[in-house]
């Protein structure tokens, strides 16, 4: 189990450092979602009431395509130079090197949301008041959610000819669940709901997050096979 | 992936084959599929009676939940082989699941055009985001997206393995997506067919449903031996090149 989070944590590191010294990335990703949000602004009624509700359905667009550069990107980087062919050649267990593509795909989007939620709130004129802890708990688990089946198919969208095209058609279907649990417990901490009110959606974010994680780490090995 | 390099004799290819029970039953599953589809037509139409409430509209009932329960075995035949495939790596595994998911998607689309058909004189619209609707919605949605990775996956052995992924991930994906749709939002007929006391319908309705489904499932076993077969035969050439 040690020697899993130490490789875990050496692959994290990697795309992370990687990411710090040449800011490719979170700065294209984080303006295209800004994009998104803004675009989405002009295309939905963002004002009066129910605006909590289309706020939170726009923020996890933003979030979901946010989600989907990243970690095509992520992947594509592990395919060119042959670096991932290094990385199975190393000792790190398989498992250990999809928890790693997982952590930095999961921090990377945390990065964007640390970003782009404060600019949301603003942009929007909500106040979340009361509902800050539950939309603390549920941006964060709803990310794990795009995540562990992002990471998983990523790997599968890089092995095609067409890798930007499969990727979201593959994904998308799957994440249906993550999206209405994460929509809909983001609305009620906008609404300045409780956790206790969205207990529902933060038990089906977390079984979501647990069942596909595991899924994950036992079929990924089988992905990344020559 | 275990080479095959028979010659080309067409017996002995034929022998060759992965599935050779299943390619060999086929025609008695598609004959069968006919005299009991030929069957379901009168009973559906003239044994069934007519429902006090809606009226011959129902009667679609007949080809609706033979399609829907085809389109869930298939999906979990899909499922299964991905499993197997994954565990054991032979290839044959890989033919019955990507068979059964191109078979299971006909029937998915089946139950998605029959589905509205049979809700707009019932509920006045021809769509409704009830959790059913909507899962089966999603469901052929993962399973396109299945067809669609495979012709994008030149190499064999990834593509089984990769598509054994989303055969797997799908598959435990189709709970989740129910509850969460039926959290979201709740207008589908409840559970009819299995009741306590025995089914709430006339025992003819029951009977055309049994029938139907009998006949769907062997049509599904002809279909699905059909394309194993064409699978084969086709993995045979990409071998023998």
């Amino acid at each position: 189990m040690g020697s899993w989070v130490r490789a875990a944590a050496l692959v994290a590191g990697k795309d992370l450092r990687l990411e710090y010294r040449t800011r490719d990335l979170l700065s294209s990703v984080g303006l295209f979602a800004l994009l998104v949000v803004v675009v989405a602004s002009f295309s939905f009624p963002t004002w009066g009431q129910g605006r909590q509700g289309v706020g939170a359905g726009m923020l996890w667009m933003a979030l979901l395509f946010a989600g989907l550069l990243g970690m095509g990107r992520s992947l594509a980087l592990e395919k060119e130079e042959g670096c991932l062919q290094g990385l199975l050649s190393s000792p790190a267990p398989r498992e250990a090197i999809y928890l790693g593509k997982l952590a930095s795909l999961v921090l990377f989007v945390s990065a964007v949301e640390v970003l782009l939620v404060p600019s949301f709130l603003v942009l929007l004129q909500l106040d979340v008041g009361p509902g800050l802890p539950l939309l603390i708990l549920a941006v964060p688990l709803g990310t794990l959610g795009i995540a562990v089946v992002g990471t998983l198919f990523a790997t599968v969208a890089v092995q095609t000819r067409t890798r930007e095209v499969i990727l979201p058609l593959l994904v998308m279907p799957l994440l249906v669940p993550v999206m209405i649990a994460a929509v809909k417990a983001t609305q009620a901490a906008l609404e300045g709901l409780g956790v206790g009110q969205a207990r529902t959606w933060l038990l089906l974010l977390t079984s979501y997050d647990l069942l596909f994680l595991l899924v994950g780490l036992a079929t990924f090995p089988h992905l990344v096979e020559e | 992936m275990e080479a095959r390099r028979q010659e080309l004799d067409p017996e002995a290819v034929a022998r060759g084959l992965p599935w050779q029970g299943l390619a060999t039953a086929r025609r008695y599953f598609g004959a069968g599929a006919l005299i009991l589809l030929a069957l379901l037509l009168p009973a559906a139409f003239l044994h069934a009676p007519e429902d006090l409430e809606q009226g011959p509209p129902q009667r679609i009932f007949y080809v609706h939940v033979p399609a829907a329960w085809i389109a869930f075995l298939a999906f979990f035949v899909v499922f299964v082989a991905s499993i197997a495939l994954l565990a054991t790596g032979r290839s044959r595994y890989d033919l019955l699941a990507s068979a059964s998911a191109e078979v299971g998607v006909v029937f998915t689309t089946g139950v998605l055009i029959t589905g509205p058909l049979w809700a707009r004189p019932i509920w006045g619209v021809w769509w409704d985001w009830d959790p059913r609707l909507t899962s089966v919605l999603v469901l052929w949605l993962i399973y396109l997206s299945y067809l669609a990775l495979r012709t994008y996956l030149p190499d064999p052995a990834r593509r089984a393995r990769a598509s054994a992924v989303l055969g797997i991930v799908g598959f435990l994906d189709v709970p989740i997506i129910y509850f969460s749709v039926s959290w979201w939002r709740a207008l589908h007929p409840s559970h009819v067919i299995i009741a306590r006391g025995g089914p709430r319908m006339p025992p003819e309705m029951f009977h055309a449903l049994l029938l139907g489904l009998a006949g769907f499932t062997l049509l599904y076993l002809y279909l699905l031996a059909v394309r194993v077969r064409v699978g084969a035969l086709r993995q045979m050439e990409e071998v023998g090149e």
